[in-house]
């Protein structure tokens, strides 16, 4: 089975500043691995194990995103190789125009039978790159995974929607968006950061690529940070600590927090 | 001159931050100190992503590892809040990986491999420790056995480790240096016995007094070459300083960041207190002994991986270290006043932890006896 693992370097929210007005300064923040994408990587891995199959790395975006760092972060997560594309034409482009990019990646890589991806990415979370890439590739798409597991080169699947549970059998080739918590993420060690440097890592050039030119052209008019909302102040009396825990649950309930 | 982390440096630092999030909460590391109890599931966790076996050599299913970044990553686990978080294990390791049989290293890496204490180091005597030629405790070979007698005190993690590590010295012999061999004992020997000693830090160790009471083992679990068991356990004495000077930086930071957090927020007189310069002085003067202890680390550990000889470099780093980074606990205990000594503040755990850095490891004083005979004798 060859599995493609498609993961965003991207800044990390923990080095964002939020300023006093509720934007977000990106200035001072390091990037890494998209902090939902590592749980794709983990049951990549696992599969491979299981199948006897490779676990490629893709990437698409800026320049940047080819760094040696930014190859080891990935290569240390348990994959065999890593392909990439990284051209500052894809700075800060829309997730349709990376969903193609991307699409064009895994039908250069070919024989391709899996994708794996976050549910979406840590700085942006639009959560559409990967049924866009689906899409793209006119394969099944399917978000909300929870688990995946082979059975004799046919894929067992789990969602967990809003509507319950549901368990699917897949064959052929697909992508699938998993949830963030669908598999505990092992963290590399150091044998998986040294050995990161001696795998191959492929740059694909994305003017060699058959990338679909975007239809529509996409402008952003606006952009305001989110409403952070009046706080309210809601005292909860804790002397009996049983009954405010109660208290809190029903108000948070009541404010769709829960 | 390079301040900055190798790719490799900081990919791992990254990897001990996720699990330091994931297994080693405050929460966790207040509920051990609470309840006295060893860091067990953690150094398992650590383990299983083979940090643990980080600086063994690869013939024992190690990875070689230099000497800064096994500091930084002990400075990381200590900035947690964690006392003793890591690096320890490695220095117990190489005492039985340099020294001991195959049998015993087998049973040794297996007992670090499951996050357990392997042993407990046997040293210190109600009328010997710092003073190593006053030790009493003595082993007698006879008939192919081995007979100990003696008492041990200040025995750390004695009631979690299967075995101590006792030092012990032959009654025939009279250089002290010549007399004293190491030795592997199980705990659970006939003729051993604990007492637990109650302490006022240090909560996730315990301490105790041994007891040796005409315990007869084969004379395979002698450790290393008899008579030599006094330069065997110094062998890794500067490394250990150099741990326990990283403990204390991170230990220290970790005092520091909450002390100046506390200042941002705790308002008087309608301000943050950090807007009052006193404060400010508090925080500037703590945030430059941070500044020098990492230095002094770093650059120790620098020596280390380049063969530079440490002389008295070692026990410099560690009594600064340990001295200046309880300044910086105890100034943190002063910004947070009142808040800082109540029950379940980590400020108050952290000042605790680092006053027994002091002399943990070896005192501010004989760490003064270590450098300032290497001194003089340099300029002699």
């Amino acid at each position: 089975m060859k599995i493609v693992v498609a993961y965003k370097w991207a800044a990390n929210p923990q080095d964002a500043e939020v300023r006093p007005d509720g934007s977000v300064g990106w200035g001072r923040a390091k990037s890494a691995v998209s902090e939902y994408d590592p749980v794709a990587f983990e049951v990549a891995r696992r599969l491979a194990e299981a199948t006897g199959g490779e676990v490629i790395g893709l990437s698409v975006g800026a320049a940047a995103i080819d760094t040696p760092l930014a190859r080891k972060a990935a290569l240390s997560r348990g994959l065999d190789r890593l392909v990439l594309v990284a051209d500052d034409a894809l700075a800060d482009v829309d997730g349709t125009r990376i969903a193609a990019a991307l699409a064009a990646a895994v039908t250069t890589i070919g024989d391709v039978d899996l994708v794996l991806a976050g549910d979406s990415s840590v700085d942006v979370a639009e959560g559409q790159v990967a049924m866009t890439l689906a899409g793209q590739l006119g394969w099944l798409g399917l978000a909300g995974v929870s688990s995946v597991e082979s059975d004799g080169g046919v894929l067992r699947v789990e969602r967990d929607l809003p509507a319950g549970i549901s368990t699917l059998s897949v064959e052929g080739p697909v992508v699938l968006a998993l949830t963030s918590d669908a598999v505990v993420v092992r963290v590399p060690g150091m044998k998986d950061i040294l050995g990161a440097a001696k795998k191959p890592t492929q740059v694909l050039a994305l003017s060699a690529l058959d990338v679909a030119a975007p239809v529509v052209e996409l402008t952003t008019l606006s952009a305001t940070p989110p409403a952070t909302g009046d706080r309210k102040g809601v005292m909860f009396d804790g002397s009996d600590p049983a009954a405010a825990a109660i208290q809190l649950v029903d108000a948070l309930r009541l404010a769709r927090a829960l | 001159m390079d301040f900055g982390l190798t790719d490799e440096q900081q990919l791992l630092l990254e990897s001990m931050d996720e699990l330091l999030e994931r297994e080693c909460p405050e929460s966790y590391i207040a509920d051990l100190d609470l309840n006295h109890q060893p860091p067990t599931s953690f150094r398992k966790a650590l383990n299983e992503a083979g940090f643990g076996s980080l600086g063994f050599p690869e013939e024992f299913g190690g990875t070689p590892c230099d000497a800064v970044t096994l500091v930084l990553l002990a400075e990381r686990v200590c900035r947690q809040g964690l006392n003793n978080g890591f690096g320890l294990e490695l220095l117990q390791a190489m005492d039985i990986l340099e020294f001991g049989s195959d049998a015993q290293k087998e049973e040794i890496l297996g007992l670090l491999a499951a996050g357990d204490v392997p042993f407990a180091l046997g040293f210190t005597e109600p009328g010997a420790g710092s003073d190593n030629s006053a030790m009493a405790a003595t082993a007698v070979h006879h008939d192919g056995m081995v007979t100990f007698n003696g008492t041990k005190t200040l025995i750390t993690n004695a009631l979690q480790s299967k075995y101590l590590l006792l030092m012990a010295k032959n009654p025939e012999v009279e250089d002290p240096r010549k007399a004293i061999s190491m030795y592997l004992v199980p705990m659970d020997a006939p003729g051993v016995s604990t007492n637990q000693l109650e302490k006022i830090l240090w909560h996730i160790s315990d301490s105790c007094e041994i007891f040796l009471d005409d315990v007869t083992l084969p004379e395979s679990c002698l450790v290393g070459v008899k008579g030599n068991g006094f330069k065997q356990l110094m062998r890794n004495f500067e490394f250990e300083r150099l741990v326990i000077a990283a403990t204390c930086l991170g230990l220290a930071q970790c005092a520091f960041d909450d002390a100046a957090s506390y200042a941002a927020q705790r308002v008087q007189f309608g301000k943050p207190i950090g807007s009052f310069q006193l404060i400010q002085l508090k925080l500037t003067d703590m945030a430059i002994k941070l500044e020098n202890i990492r230095n002094f680390v770093y650059k120790t550990a620098w020596m280390l991986d380049n063969d530079i000889p440490l002389k008295s470099q070692g026990a410099l780093c560690k009594r600064y270290s340990a001295m200046a980074a309880f300044e910086v606990a105890d100034e943190a205990m002063q910004i947070f006043g009142g808040v800082g000594v109540t029950v379940g503040t980590r400020v108050s755990r952290l000042w605790l932890d680092l006053r027994g850095h002091r002399f943990g490891g070896g005192t501010d004083e004989i760490m003064v006896h270590i450098a300032g005979r290497q001194i003089v004798k340099d300029h002699s």
